[in-house]
């Protein structure tokens, strides 16, 4: 067989560490034989592709020394700063919120978990556990961690130099610049040098080749050029339309905190693309990210009857049925998603839960036990918090408290658990141990509530006004429209002016 | 002095003239500022919102965003220097305004309501002025940006329909229905004094002032008041001044406002002294004033009581805001209006005792002594003053210039000259006033107009006899003509035979006689010209007395002019000299000026180069920050860590690259600098071309450039400008 096809062969059935062993072998006969070189650039970039759309996350040093955002204090649902301001959103009241200080989403993605903290400090300073971490700049984020082809050392040096080879000369080539470009930027991570190659090629195609926009858009975007990343998207546009583009664009509006204007990319984008779902998903996350779950909602619905097997959309929905009261159409998506063959602890967790709330007691501890038998380090604390929950709901608890202690033995930072447990001791009348169990929990995770109502309500009632009256004024800060925190709050300001 | 009906404070710096008021809701008027730069940003711009804490929607939901000290604030940051700020309803289907924000090379678009971009466009020639509004001939409204040497239109889509070029850079723009045709024409002052009236794209109207115009506002009908760099202040009525005041401050700022409630608008000004005043826009005299501490930043008006009428609201450099309406002045003017009646007519008594002293004594000293008068300052009575103006080559010390010669025909001297010109003499006034011993009844005044335009020189000569001690002031109007500083050469044989190399020559269907009466009226001749036979050909040659370079213009019987000269814009000015005497609507010119043309080329070229440097300067630049952040949070990360040593680490190889970042910034710097300086000097060989022509054929020439310029087509450029046609 022709060693070229052969090599081909391989490069198609995506086998292609030999693709590549190969193709250097017939590099070494004839080391002008471009059709094979190219072969081997695709093969190693295909080796270390990253879908960067789906796995962008911001940096720390994006999050806090990037200013591209131009309000800094956007009206209410326009920006996706603070979720909180939106109208008609959902509150913390009946549906818990993360760190990042927006309601729990249906599906983790990155940037859904990494909090907004006021300060690198405090970036910093978060427990840097496997679900927290978080690059450092996008630049160095996971197209590296994913692809570390960069820092690899090859054997007998790297396949290309790119300080030596003449982007000029290959610029001029369409066949061999484009997946030349393709190989610096996801196999080298050579932002500088891609940028360079496709200014050469979009000048030397004058301009009328919409792929070469739309790379150096990526390559802007990456750079932190935003505005410039934006012309070169819209100028791709208008030449042809392409979901990848008006995705892209969408993400830079997003980076410049304008969710509106990402929102009309996206939708110019739907007339081209009728029902197109990736187009549908970005809505979708960008509503959510606004805290308007309603039109979330129905993003994701749409999103449903067109791929009736996305579980993204599919876990979203279920998700806010569940905390909307409505576990009973909770469980028939869960059930869905079981039923497409997901089988991993979170979804047991959340079978049992919509179980337990759905009055099917029978079917809430064996759900548990599966999520348990399947739970991995990470989510084990979460699971036991839970079954800890149900055992507080059937009033056991002696198990809801094993539990709790089971859950921060898992999770040392698990914070929901010592507010629990301090409710706990609080019934048995252990007025001590509960508030520095509540005290624990606040400390933990400034962004809940209930810590610091609960703990401040203690305060009242052993009599410590003055603690009472700070630490309320906390849980205010975090959810302003409390309204037992407000009424306590009424209630101390009237004891202090009568004094 | 008046009350103010409100003042607050926005405890920040603002910029002077970077102030703009918009109703980004579509009903709620709100002053927006760019303000100096603080730690953390570059002149984010400020919207103060006064209806957040008055209205009824203010009740809090959620975590506010807005700044806890003051809710009524929020900043919009711009991350470069904000060179020009306007609110206005861009989007023909919005009923809201939005906020356009021009900085040095880029536009930005900006819908504050909701937080998004209509558009974002980098302009190379810069934002110094922004307007936004309906234009003659656009359906859709512009935000017009004057750049340098280029003014752009954009759409709401970020389009932009409108573009033309000024001859200089732009300073001030305005709207205004200059031909009260219902619609609305461009108004431009720019940097080389004048005021280009443009309708579409085509200048309909152009007039000289004696300094820059920094603000242009319009008022009422064709009115439009404007402000100079040099503290003049004033009204036009279409191209015709109705009046005008100078201080010894700056203008920052004017806007029309009825201030006084009788349903005419004052023309309210703004001075960098922070004093503000209000004057009748029909005479200028003063109905207001007010003081501030510090220089005025800016003047808007617009409802910010929420009472259904719009108040003036003033802000100062450093963010006081003070609101003025009608209600509180009516009575402050009356009390006024007597006393000004009674300053006036005193003033008038003292001016007439004066008068009547000076009688008085020059009947007494005329009737002792008859004819010895001298102490007394009377000269004879036919004493008459002559004046000539003519051109003298100049010595050595003293360039060539045109000679004011004042001489009296007795034995009566001068002692002393006022000069009065626009434009000559810095302060536009000029004294002679010569020694004692050089005293005599001749005196010459030499002039040097800086620039081709037709001038009114007022003089006022004090003429008497030697030692007297009074004297009599002779007033007189001398007038200029255009091209004074050329002079005729009359020994022209041997000129003659040379081929110009720079020349523009057309067609034109008028007899010599007409052309040699615009010369006679246009030039400074010592003797006028006569018309030679019929059927012969007319040909003069003229040196310039600025550079010595010379002119010639010929003109055959046939109708063909040429001029030759090497300066494309004294070429520029013969023809639209000659076009508005001859009344021709339309002009086709063939131009040749083989040097400015090489320039062109080798500018072209540089622009190209320096554009593909500049975008691997960017990327360098991007490449370099990103590693300052990273660099950043790795240093901060070993300092929460205590790990000094690696802290140490990090924080040297964030200076190398901090150096590095800044020596590539410099470097970026200076290219764009020059990119800029070529591109002014574009659009100014656009502007010199366009010049040449007269009528459609001049707005075919600027159109015709730009997409020349769009495309980099060169030889279509040079075409363009040589013949007038792609």
């Amino acid at each position: 067989m022709d060693p070229v096809y052969h090599a081909l062969s391989l490069y198609k059935k995506r086998c292609f560490e030999e693709c590549v062993s190969t193709c250097t072998e017939l590099l070494d006969k004839n080391p002008f034989d471009q059709a094979v070189w190219i072969l081997k650039m695709k093969a190693l970039t295909e080796q270390l592709y990253v879908d960067d759309l789906e796995a962008e996350e911001e940096g720390i040093a994006e999050a806090f020394m990037d200013n591209e955002t131009i309000a800094e204090s956007a009206r209410p649902g326009t920006s996706l700063k603070n979720p909180g301001t939106s109208q008609g959103g959902s509150t913390q009241g009946y549906r818990p919120w993360t760190q990042t200080g927006r309601p729990v989403s249906g599906v983790v993605r990155p940037g859904t978990q990494t909090a907004r903290p006021g300060t690198m400090e405090q970036a910093l300073r978060t427990p840097r556990t496997s679900k927290t971490a978080r690059p450092s700049t996008s630049q160095s984020a996971r197209t590296i961690r994913l692809g570390t082809a960069s820092m690899l050392s090859e054997p007998g040096g790297p396949f290309i130099q790119l300080s030596r080879i003449n982007l000029g000369n290959y610029a001029s080539k369409p066949a061999l610049a484009k997946p030349l470009f393709l190989y610096i930027l996801y196999h080298e991570n050579n932002i500088r040098h891609a940028l360079q190659l496709a200014v050469l090629a979009t000048q030397a195609c004058e301009f009328k080749d919409w792929w070469w926009k739309v790379q150096l858009g990526k390559c802007y975007y990456s750079l932190g050029l935003m505005r410039e990343s934006e012309q070169q998207f819209r100028s791709a546009l208008r030449q042809h339309q392409c979901v990848e583009t008006f995705l892209r664009l969408g993400r830079v509006y997003i980076r410049l905190d304008q969710p509106l204007s990402a929102l009309d990319v996206c939708r110019t984008g739907l007339e081209y693309f009728p029902k197109e779902v990736t187009l549908l998903t970005e809505i979708a996350r960008i509503f959510e990210g606004l805290n308007n779950m309603m039109m979330s909602v129905k993003y994701y619905r749409e999103i449903v009857t067109e791929d009736s097997t996305n579980v993204e959309a599919i876990a979203c929905i279920g998700m806010h049925h569940f905390y909307t009261d409505q576990p009973e159409m909770a469980l028939r998506f869960y059930r869905r998603l079981l039923q497409m063959g997901l089988y991993n602890a979170e979804l047991f967790n959340n079978l049992g839960l919509c179980c337990f709330y759905a009055q099917q007691y029978d079917m809430t501890l064996s759900c548990f036990q599966h999520a348990l038998s399947l739970a991995k380090d990470d989510d084990v604390a979460d699971i036991w918090y839970n079954i800890g929950l149900i055992a507080i709901g059937v009033g056991d608890t002696r198990l809801a408290g094993q539990c709790l202690r089971l859950a921060i033995s898992s999770d040392s930072a698990h914070a929901p658990a010592y507010n629990n447990l301090g409710v706990l001791e609080l019934r048995k009348g252990r007025l001590n141990e509960a508030r520095a169990f509540f005290q624990a929990a606040a400390s933990l995770a400034p962004y809940l509530f209930e810590p610091y109502f609960n703990h401040s309500a203690l305060s009242h009632k052993m009599g410590d006004l003055q603690a009472s009256y700070i630490v309320i004024q906390k849980a205010l800060e975090a959810y302003p429209n409390h309204i037992p925190s407000q009424e306590l709050l009424r209630a101390l300001e009237k004891h202090f002016t009568v004094i | 002095m008046a009350v103010p009906v409100f003042t607050l404070q926005l405890n920040s710096k603002i910029l002077p003239g970077r102030v703009t008021i918009g109703k980004y809701d579509g009903s709620h008027s709100c002053l927006t500022a760019a303000t100096t730069a603080d730690k953390e940003r570059l002149s984010p711009v400020l919207i103060h919102s006064p209806h957040r804490r008055l209205g009824p929607t203010s009740q809090i939901t959620g975590a506010t965003t807005w700044s806890q000290v003051n809710k009524e604030i929020s900043l919009l940051s711009v991350n470069r220097n904000v060179s020009a700020l306007a609110a206005g309803r861009l989007h023909p289907e919005l009923e809201q305004d939005i906020l356009v924000v021009g900085t040095q090379s880029s536009v930005l678009a900006y819908n504050v309501e909701s937080n998004k971009d209509l558009f974002y466009k980098e302009v190379a020639d810069g934002a110094n002025v922004i307007v936004v509004g309906n234009l003659s001939g656009y359906e859709n409204p512009l935000a017009l940006v004057g750049g340098n040497c280029s003014i752009q239109g954009f759409d709401y889509k970020g389009n932009d329909p409108y573009w033309t070029v000024s001859g200089d850079n732009v300073r001030s723009l305005a709207l205004l229905d200059y031909d009260l045709d219902g619609e609305n024409e461009l108004i431009v002052g720019s940097d080389d004094f004048d005021l280009r009236v443009f309708k579409e794209d085509v200048m309909v109207g152009e007039t000289s002032e004696t300094e820059v115009a920094t603000i242009l506002a319009p008022l009422r009908g064709s009115k439009m008041a404007y402000a100079l760099a040099n503290g003049t202040v004033g009204v036009y009525n279409k191209l015709h001044r109705v009046w005008r005041v100078k201080s010894k401050n700056r203008a920052v700022a004017v806007l029309s406002y009825d201030i006084d409630g009788d349903g005419v608008e004052e023309l309210v000004t703004g001075w960098s002294n922070g004093k503000i005043d209000a004057r009748n826009s029909r005479t200028g005299e003063v109905v207001f004033k007010d003081n501030f501490n510090c220089s005025i930043a800016g003047l808007a008006d617009g409802d910010y009581r929420l009472e259904g009428r719009s108040q003036l609201i003033c802000c100062s450099v450093d963010g006081e805001v003070r609101g003025y309406d009608s209600s509180r002045l009516g009575t402050l003017i009356e009390g006024n209006v007597h006393q000004e009646a009674v300053r006036d007519l005193l003033q008038k008594k003292q001016a007439l005792l004066m008068e009547l002293k000076n009688y008085e004594s020059n009947t007494r000293s005329s009737g002792f002594t008859g004819g010895q008068n001298l102490n007394a300052g009377i000269i004879p009575a036919k004493t008459s003053l002559q004046t000539t103006v003519s051109i003298n080559m100049g010595t050595k010390s003293k360039g060539p210039h045109v000679e004011l010669c004042l001489t009296t025909n007795n034995e009566t001297i001068i002692r002393a000259v006022l000069v009065f010109a626009e434009g000559i003499f810095a302060g536009e006034t000029h004294v002679v006033h010569p020694h004692d011993e050089e005293l005599s009844s001749t005196l010459k005044v030499a002039l040097f107009p800086p620039r081709d335009v037709p001038l009114d020189i007022h003089i006022k000569a004090l003429v008497g006899l030697p030692r007297t001690e009074q004297f009599h002031v002779f007033e007189l109007t001398r007038h200029l003509p255009r091209f004074a500083m050329y002079t005729l050469i009359t020994t022209t044989a041997p000129l003659q035979q040379e081929q110009p190399q720079n020349f523009v020559s057309f067609f034109i269907s008028e007899r010599i006689q007409r052309v040699i009466l615009w010369v006679n009226q246009n030039f400074l001749l010592s003797s006028e010209l006569e018309a030679e036979a019929s059927g012969s050909s007319l040909s003069l040659s003229f040196t310039a007395l600025r550079d010595g370079s010379l002119l010639n213009i010929s003109m055959h019987p046939a109708g063909r002019v040429v001029v030759a000269t090497p300066n494309m814009t004294l070429a520029g000015d013969l023809v639209q000299s000659l076009a508005s005497f001859l009344n021709l609507s339309n002009l086709q010119v063939t131009a040749e000026f083989p040097q400015e043309l090489a320039h062109l080329e080798e500018w072209l070229e540089k622009v190209s180069n320096l554009q593909e440097v500049r975008i691997q300067l960017g990327a360098d630049l991007a490449h370099r920050a990103g590693l300052v952040r990273n660099l950043i949070v790795r240093a901060e990360d070993a300092r929460l860590l205590p790990d000094l040593k690696s802290m140490r680490d990090w924080h040297s190889q964030l200076k190398e690259v901090n150096d590095d970042l800044i020596n590539s910034y410099n470097i970026r710097c200076s290219n764009h600098n020059e990119l800029l300086d070529i591109l002014k000097q574009i659009n100014l060989l656009i502007q010199k071309a366009a010049r040449l022509r007269v009528g459609q054929s001049k707005a075919d020439v600027v159109n015709l450039s730009r997409t020349a310029l769009q495309s980099n087509n060169l030889h279509s450029l040079i075409k363009i400008v040589r013949t007038g046609e792609a």
